[in-house]
């Protein structure tokens, strides 16, 4: 054991794990069900936990990481069985199956569970000592090797990867979900997910909506990282700064994300739910407890997206170079900002709507309950309020990206700058003012339709500026061939996104979107707009950073292969969903009638998203070779006139050695004598 | 309202500011009475919560300029956090007012049936432990520890009473008047609002003694304690969601069969 690679240890350590807590979790649901059932959740639920936690202690022992899941599941137990004997003193049910606990005890262990992951990681040691008045120093030095990855880090160099590399997780996690009923859905009738699979409390049918709901939800967050680990990242370096301006707040931010995620995984195996990632009422009241495990895990991830958004806009309000004036800001960091704008706010709006529906099957208090008095479009109002602009939090750093590398490669300025810089802020601003063309069929006040379609498709303008501006920053480039990975991955955003974009006018247009509604339609266009507005972009900043950050570059061969094996493919899943969504395909759907005859376009459909998942894996392999064997990457290798490639790379612990001035344009490309940035002499 | 402001000047505004604040909220409880105007109760809460922004939590410091002193200054790095406090104070904003969203869309014009002298008496409570927490900052601004610590050690007592009104007394009578949770939306409405404003009540003691206990130990003075300014700036926002709150619950609107 000793001898072996800590990621083969974490493995072997892993499948011992699953297999100790089924054992555990199968002897414990006997015991209070009386009888031997091999699909038990609470098998599942410690299968999972336990195996997760030594998966972490085979890679870096019982420290930080594995000792906040360690605390996790013993806070989680604790908290249970705190919550079980109150039950007990009142005289009320306590241990039963199929979850041996009940709800009240889940729940309040669930979110007791998360705490002692922040105690027990140390995350917070820093805050308590400062709250009992102890000396903390203002800086700490990193465990080194990869240790520090695994350890509260106040490096936000070291946090962004932490974040790209959970997002690149959940990606996987969710694209594997995704890839399930996808398989199923390969054909019409019902082929392995049917009411004889029994699996975690549910049969195949709920099995199939817990994937479809969870594909959606951890995606969501696994953007929310991706992004945040973009901007982490890249910020503080883009505009001069040795940190983000809270740097506690900033490991607090990205760590409080895992244990999200572990409770998010734990809904899988604790009953599922069914109600699809928007956790609508009434569905969502009665849905099974995976459906609070839900709630309460979005409900944490949502404090990530908050903090870091505050996080950000103080950094770059506080902490710019000299001369770097509004408009002399990168505009990936003006899009940071309008993401950031909304995050801050917006996301507290989901976060209460669910925790309303969590308190409504609670404490029977009945906010959403018509029987009560209360109103299910109210949810749908507080849920879309955050939901909607959430998806614009999710495109505009990856628009933000695209702006920022498509001058680098064309060599040519970057058109209509201020333009560019103030559409991002506009769709963030509009975009607080469209959220009810979700619900044209929800049947909310008539007269709330025409407005919100207006405000809807205002959007399309400060979208149409950015399209605009990337045109004709392209017109008359000077394109070297072959192109770069990052490069082909900038120009197959524009395009994804711009499918994307043209297929959002039918569903804010009221009269469409009645008939578009709850189709496969959405499916395509969402798509469209999330692998166009985060997942090109994100896989080329990927390329285009990797660099700066590992001193190595990405193979670009296989990055050939990824992007010619993803496009193609996505372009047939996307149109593909869209065309049986007009013909009446109804979305979250485990079958369909074969007499409708989608029978060929979804057997299509699930070899294309095959596909994609295969080039997802040859990125994967490309990430883990490069890291060792890439070709050294040194100095400027894109050109580039931003500060961060004017040094060597990797950064330093405090980035820049020297400061720097800003004394001209940013993207005054292919303009002869012109200067960006002018570092102090030593 | 700059350093060359007096103690004794800034603690007479104080007063002032906490006489003003007492004056409209008896006004309020007046044009509740007599008029019960929806217009009016908004603009007098609109009128206190500005009030407790701009004399109580310093708004306008945001606006300050300590760019001349560099980035690594203690001076700059208070504007840096004061800034962070906000963003978070304004994110914390959208849950109440989520919150207050959701009270009118539910129960519109109509109001729960509740205890009104209990609820002037826990409005009065909170907003008398504003004065304290003003004058245990202000005490510190001008290097007086020990008005401070006595300042800072009231408005826990206070904000103690206060949780100790609105869930010990008024949850309960609010049952005896079947005003109850699982019951209603009205009863599901105030009891979330009241809960979730007395966890950030809670939540603004527990910053207070920990501001208090390092107060004690001698760690702040006049010139670094932005630990007591945040705390502060915490608890008068806490007071500035009830100014919002009381009367959304007590004042506007007919009572709720």
């Amino acid at each position: 054991m000793k001898n072996m690679k800590p990621f083969t240890r974490g493995l072997v350590l892993m499948l011992l794990g699953h297999l100790v807590g089924y054992g555990v979790g199968l002897g414990l649901d006997t015991l209070v069900s009386g009888r031997m059932n091999f699909t038990a959740s609470i098998a599942g639920f410690f299968s999972l936990v336990v195996g997760v936690a030594l998966f972490f202690h085979g890679l870096v022992g019982y420290r930080t990481i594995t000792r906040g899941i360690v605390w996790q599941i013993l806070g989680t137990l604790g908290g249970a069985l705190f919550v079980t004997g109150i039950r007990a003193l009142m005289g009320l049910k306590t241990f039963g199956p199929p979850f041996l606990f009940t709800e009240p005890a889940w729940v309040f262990g669930g979110l007791a569970g998360v705490i002692c992951f922040l105690l027990g990681h140390g995350v917070v040691d820093d805050w308590i000592r400062m709250a009992r008045g102890l000396d903390v120093p203002e800086h700490r030095a990193d465990a080194p090797g990869w240790e520090k990855f695994y350890s509260p880090s106040l490096d936000h160099k070291v946090i962004g990867v932490q974040y790209t590399i959970t997002a690149l997780v959940l990606l996987v996690v969710g694209g594997t979900f995704a890839l399930i009923f996808r398989t199923e859905l390969a054909a019409s009738g019902l082929q392995f997910l049917t009411t004889d699979f029994k699996l975690f409390s549910q049969n195949g049918l709920q099995f199939y909506n817990t994937l479809m709901s969870l594909h959606g939800m951890i995606m969501i967050v696994s953007i929310l990282l991706g992004i945040a680990g973009l901007m982490n990242y890249l910020v503080p370096l883009l505009i001069g700064a040795h940190d983000m301006a809270f740097p506690r707040l900033n490991a607090f931010s990205f760590w409080i994300a895992p244990p999200a995620a572990v409770l998010l995984l734990s809904s899988l195996v604790l009953g599922g739910f069914d109600t699809g990632w928007t956790g609508y009422p009434p569905l969502s009241a009665k849905a099974p407890l995976g459906m609070q495990m839900f709630f309460l895990g979005v409900f944490v991830a949502g404090w990530s997206s908050i903090l870091g958004a505050l996080n950000l806009i103080a950094t770059v309000l506080r902490m710019r170079a000299k001369g770097m004036t509004a408009f002399r800001l990168p505009i990936f960091v003006w899009a940071a900002i309008a993401t950031s704008i909304i995050s801050l706010t917006a996301t507290q709006l989901i976060g209460l709507s669910f925790q309303m529906v969590m308190f409504q099957r609670l404490f029977g208090m009945g906010f959403f309950d018509p029987a009560k008095g209360g109103s299910p479009v109210l949810f749908q109002h507080l849920f879309w309020f955050y939901s909607h602009p959430a998806v614009y939090v999710f495109i505009l750093p990856g628009l933000g990206v695209v702006s920022e590398l498509l001058p680098v490669f064309v060599r040519k300025p970057l058109f209509g700058y201020k333009w560019i810089a103030m559409s991002s802020l506009a769709i963030a601003l509009v975009g607080f003012l469209v959220w009810a063309h979700h619900m044209f069929t929800s049947g909310m006040n008539e007269y709330l339709r025409v407005p919100f379609m207006y405000s809807t498709l205002l959007v399309a303008i400060p979208t149409g500026v950015k399209f605009f501006s990337w045109v004709a920053t392209i017109w008359k480039g000077k394109i070297s061939t072959p192109m770069p990975s990052a490069f082909l991955f900038v120009v197959g955003a524009i395009v994804v996104f711009l499918m994307g974009g043209l297929s959002g006018p039918p569903n804010a247009t009221v009269s469409t979107d009645l008939h578009l509604h709850d189709t496969y339609w959405i499916v395509g266009h969402f798509h469209d707009t999330l692998f166009g507005g985060f997942v090109f972009p994100f896989f080329a900043a990927l390329y285009y950073w990797f660099p700066k950050a590992t001193g190595r570059r990405l193979n670009e061969t296989l990055g050939r292969w990824h992007f010619w094996l993803m496009t193609p493919a996505f372009f047939t899943l996307s149109l593909g969903m869209m065309r049986i969504g007009l013909l009446g395909m109804r979305r979250r759907i485990a079958d369909y009638d074969p007499l409708q005859g989608f029978d060929p376009t979804h057997l299509v459909l699930t070899i294309a998203a095959f596909a994609i998942a295969l080039s997802v894996l040859i990125f994967i392999i490309n990430l883990v070779v490069s890291l060792k064997r890439g070709e050294p990457a040194e100095g400027n290798i894109w050109n580039s006139r931003s500060p961060e490639w004017q040094v060597a790379s990797p950064m330093p612990a405090h980035n820049y050695d020297t400061p720097f001035e800003v004394v001209g344009e940013p993207y005054d490309y292919g303009l002869p004598g012109s200067k960006y940035v002018e570092f102090a002499k030593k | 309202m700059t350093h060359t402001q007096t103690k004794s000047s800034a603690l007479t505004q104080g007063i002032i500011i906490f006489v003003f604040l007492a004056v409209l909220t008896a006004l309020e409880f007046g044009i509740a009475l007599l008029l019960n105007s929806l217009v009016l109760l908004t603009l007098v809460a609109l009128v206190k919560a500005g009030l407790v922004m701009y004399y109580y939590m310093h708004i306008y410091k945001l606006n300050q300029d300590e760019h001349g002193e560099g980035h690594d200054s203690y001076a700059y790095k208070t504007g840096t956090n004061r800034l962070g406090l906000w963003l978070f104070l304004l994110s914390d904003a959208f849950v109440f007012g989520g919150l207050l969203v959701s009270r009118f869309n539910l129960l519109g014009m109509t109001r729960p049936h509740l205890n009104q002298t209990l609820g002037l008496a826990v409005t009065a409570v909170l907003l008398i432990s504003s004065f304290f927490m003003n004058r245990a900052e202000t005490s510190i601004a001008h290097g007086d520890r020990k008005g401070f610590l006595n300042g800072t050690l009231i408005t826990m007592l206070l904000g103690l009473g206060f949780v100790v009104g609105v869930v010990g007394l008024e949850w309960q009578l609010a049952k005896i008047e079947e005003v109850i949770a699982s019951k209603d939306v009205v009863g599901a409405i105030f009891y979330m609002m009241t809960g979730m404003h007395a966890f950030h009540v809670l939540t603004g003691v527990i910053l207070l003694f920990t501001v208090w206990n390092k107060g004690r130990k001698g760690l702040y003075s006049a010139e670094k304690h932005w630990g007591v300014e945040a705390a502060t700036v915490y608890w008068h926002f806490v007071d500035v969601v009830w100014i919002f709150f009381y009367p959304a619950l007590y004042l506007i609107g007919t009572l709720a069969i």
